[in-house]
């Protein structure tokens, strides 16, 4: 039925986005991407958001695919645009993030010659990649990116080719499905039921566990296993504990949860994971921050491992039954297979191991209140993006998360600077919920350029920075590692207030604790964009801390003079 | 323990530059790299010889396999199968040390392939320490050049 028509390459790939269902790009124009941008105004039906430095289109892209569990995207020129996607695709690679960036390419006679703005994008995102690629089907890549587990894909389109027309015809319905098993990327493992005598296996340990845990990580909210989780968590009676990007898969409220593992992990949660005799992990992958010196790693315990990706079984930890599988469809076998039972001794055994977080802090505008204080000024529904380093730990512990999917952060890269420009592409996401971007005062500098494209496009997100005048997070390492020489890590910052006043939108600057439900009321009634400050003490330290090459038996609870008898 | 890993990839670099650097980043004693044809039109045969033990083996098997453009990946002991390589010598041969020269080629099962003037280019197949012993055995008449390839290899038990 469908007519073909003579369409340029740079039309083609918008009509294929549409076709996709991308309603929403972020990128930035020059030389060997004008053609697409040329094409652009003629389809209303995608928002291009212009941003202020690619890296920020990335990141939004990320934000944006986190907040949906759809294709995020950004676009760039070639040279400089495309190398400052890197680090945003490099954070979606590690967080498995389904991105696609396009960018444009010197026209092919040219490649290879030094030209202008050219530069090796392939060779420089191949190893940040899930799959990268000259030209392409933008509909391959766009399954590729979200098919099994999603990554970043990028592809180069050089300027003659989105220059040269050539006949197009649009496909629709059944044609439309495109898989990336054309592309012999995995398929193995993209469908596979998990075989039944593993999950019974699983099943029977559980059954058996004096004191089993269950860790869930990112996976579960990349495949919507929330229910399944807590069906898990609830027909057993074993406690949960969240990673950082499992944060908000299970609810904080929830008698079952016990929190957050690893380096910062509360110190009752650490010491169930070295007590327990049964882990049954989830979508997570035991990365470095979560296990502490994998030697001494839950010595005691069994591990369940349920991951989509092969590879990640046993990569970190040994594992007693690998489950390769959707972790919703994994865990909803498991459901079924494990008889109900209780874990009340071994919940107590925990709580009792709970203690009061020691209070390090000087004055009233503590981390606890302000999060608190964050929390109570936003509505019901409110996602919080946040960025790299103590700010980031003090909201993964404190903020009392409801609904799933609502913590979104840079976990595996660590990437500071993410949340600003994140939080964009979450708000656009979900236009009718409320967005706060926490920052450190440290990584809002990174990419605080960004205030322009939210008021440029209307994009309502809260920004907090928390302004202790240092690094704080490298400066805690120097304090504890490193003889307390506080190399390089002092910051001074402009007046937010100031700054926000000059990008136009409101901002406040919080002293004290006093000031925190005004000013955040007034800030979450904005309509638009807001900026607030706020002052905290300079030297505060995230406690418990697992230090580097130490196992999760081994905490740091108060400041090193005083640890220092222990 | 030496491994050998057979990959079929799509027939682009791309793919070979995705394979080869995920083994550069793991920082793994390559042995012996050969690429080829693949078994179907558009398909290339990888095959590296790596000395390194089972866990990392089979842990880098895995990232090979997920990697885009890697079709099928598989790994077998060398011990269990056969690994061979191919060299091309080229020597200097005057008339007169042509039989002597056709006498160590036949204790190698070597062939000569081209004969230019005064110089004759063997091929041998082989064992890497097997090659070695001919390329010694070469050595009186004086090496001219020399090229080696890495290493091909199947299992003689099925690989898993």
């Amino acid at each position: 039925m469908s007519v073909a028509e003579l369409l340029s390459g740079a039309q083609i790939l918008c009509r294929v986005l549409v076709e996709e269902g991308v309603d929403t790009i972020w990128g930035y124009p020059g030389g060997a991407i004008m053609p697409f941008y040329h094409a652009l105004p003629d389809v209303p039906e995608i928002r291009h958001v212009l941003v202020r430095h690619e890296q920020a289109a990335a990141h939004a892209a990320d934000g944006y695919a986190r907040a949906t569990g759809r294709i995020g995207v950004c676009v760039a020129t070639s040279g400089p645009g495309a190398t400052n996607l890197v680090t945003g695709l490099a954070t979606a690679h590690m967080d498995s993030s389904p991105v696609l960036a396009i960018t444009g390419q010197v026209p092919r006679p040219m490649m290879g010659r030094d030209a202008f703005q050219e530069t090796d994008v392939l060779g420089i995102t191949l190893p940040i990649t899930k799959h990268n690629c000259l030209i392409s089907e933008t509909r391959a890549a766009i399954a590729i990116a979200t098919e099994g587990r999603p990554g970043p894909v990028l592809i180069d389109v050089p300027k003659d080719v989105q220059n040269q027309k050539t006949e197009y015809r649009p496909v629709s319905g059944v044609g439309r499905q495109v898989s990336s098993a054309r592309f012999s990327l995995t398929p193995d493992t993209q469908h596979l039921t998990p075989p039944d005598d593993r999950v019974r296996q699983a099943a029977r340990l559980i059954a058996a566990a004096e004191r089993p845990l269950l860790m869930v990580g990112h996976g579960v909210i990349l495949s919507g296993a929330y229910d399944e989780v807590r069906r898990l968590a609830e027909k057993t009676g074993i406690p949960v504990i969240t990673t950082l990007l499992g944060i908000s898969a299970f609810p904080e409220s929830h008698p079952l949860h016990l929190g957050m593992p690893g380096m910062h992990g509360e110190v009752h949660v650490n010491r169930a994971i070295q007590h327990a005799d049964l882990i049954v992990g989830i979508g997570l992958r035991f990365d470095d921050r979560v296990t502490g010196n994998t030697k001494g790693f839950a010595p005691r315990a069994a591990i369940v491992h349920i991951d989509l990706d092969a590879s990640e079984i046993g990569k970190n930890v040994p594992v007693a039954v690998p489950i390769v599988g959707d972790a919703r469809a994994a865990t909803a076998r498991l459901v079924a297979a494990v008889a109900p039972r209780r874990c009340e001794a071994w919940i107590a055994e925990v709580q009792g191991w709970a203690r009061q977080r020691e209070e390090s802090y000087c004055g009233d505008l503590s981390p606890e209140n302000i999060v608190a204080a964050i929390h109570d000024a936003a509505p019901d529904r409110c996602t919080i993006v946040t960025d790299v380093g103590q700010h980031q730990m003090w909201v993964a512990k404190l903020y009392p998360y409801r609904r799933p999917n609502t913590h979104i952060t840079s976990g595996g890269l660590g990437t500071m600077g993410f949340a600003v420009p994140a939080a964009m592409g979450v708000k656009l996401a979900r236009p009718g919920e409320a967005v706060w971007a926490i920052s450190g005062d440290g990584g809002f500098q990174m990419n605080m350029q960004e205030i322009a494209t939210m008021v440029q496009e209307r994009i309502a997100v809260k920004m907090a920075v928390f302004n202790n005048g240092y690094l704080g997070m490298v400066r805690q390492w120097q304090q504890f590692f490193h003889g307390g020489r506080y190399s390089a890590t002092p910051i001074w910052s402009p007046d937010y207030v100031k700054l926000a006043d000059a990008y136009g939108i409101p901002g406040w600057r919080v002293e004290r604790a006093s000031d925190l439900e005004p000013v955040l009321a007034r800030a979450s009634a904005q309509p638009g964009p807001a900026l607030v400050e706020f002052v905290i003490e300079q030297e505060a330290n995230v406690f418990p801390m697992i230090p580097p090459g130490a196992t999760l038996s081994e905490p740091i609870e108060a400041e090193p003079a005083a640890a220092a008898g222990d | 323990m030496a491994q050998a890993l057979s990959l079929l990839l799509d027939r682009e670099l791309l793919a070979l530059n995705r394979a080869v650097g995920e083994l550069r980043r793991r920082n793994l004693p390559i042995e012996s790299l050969a690429v080829g044809p693949g078994d179907a039109p558009g398909q290339a045969r990888l095959t590296v010889i790596v000395n390194t033990d089972d866990a990392t083996a089979e842990m880098t098997m895995r990232k090979l396999h997920k990697l885009s453009g890697v079709q099928s990946a598989t790994r077998f002991p060398v011990r269990d199968g056969v690994a061979r390589e191919l060299a091309l010598v080229k020597v200097r041969v005057p008339p007169e040390r042509h039989a002597e020269l056709l006498d160590v080629c036949d204790m190698f099962k070597a062939t000569v392939v081209a004969e230019p003037p005064e110089q004759a280019i063997v091929q041998l197949a082989g064992t890497g320490a097997f090659v070695l012993a001919f390329v010694r055995a070469l050595e009186r008449f004086g090496i001219l050049e020399m090229t080696r390839s890495g290493a091909v290899a199947l299992p003689c038990l099925p690989a898993e």
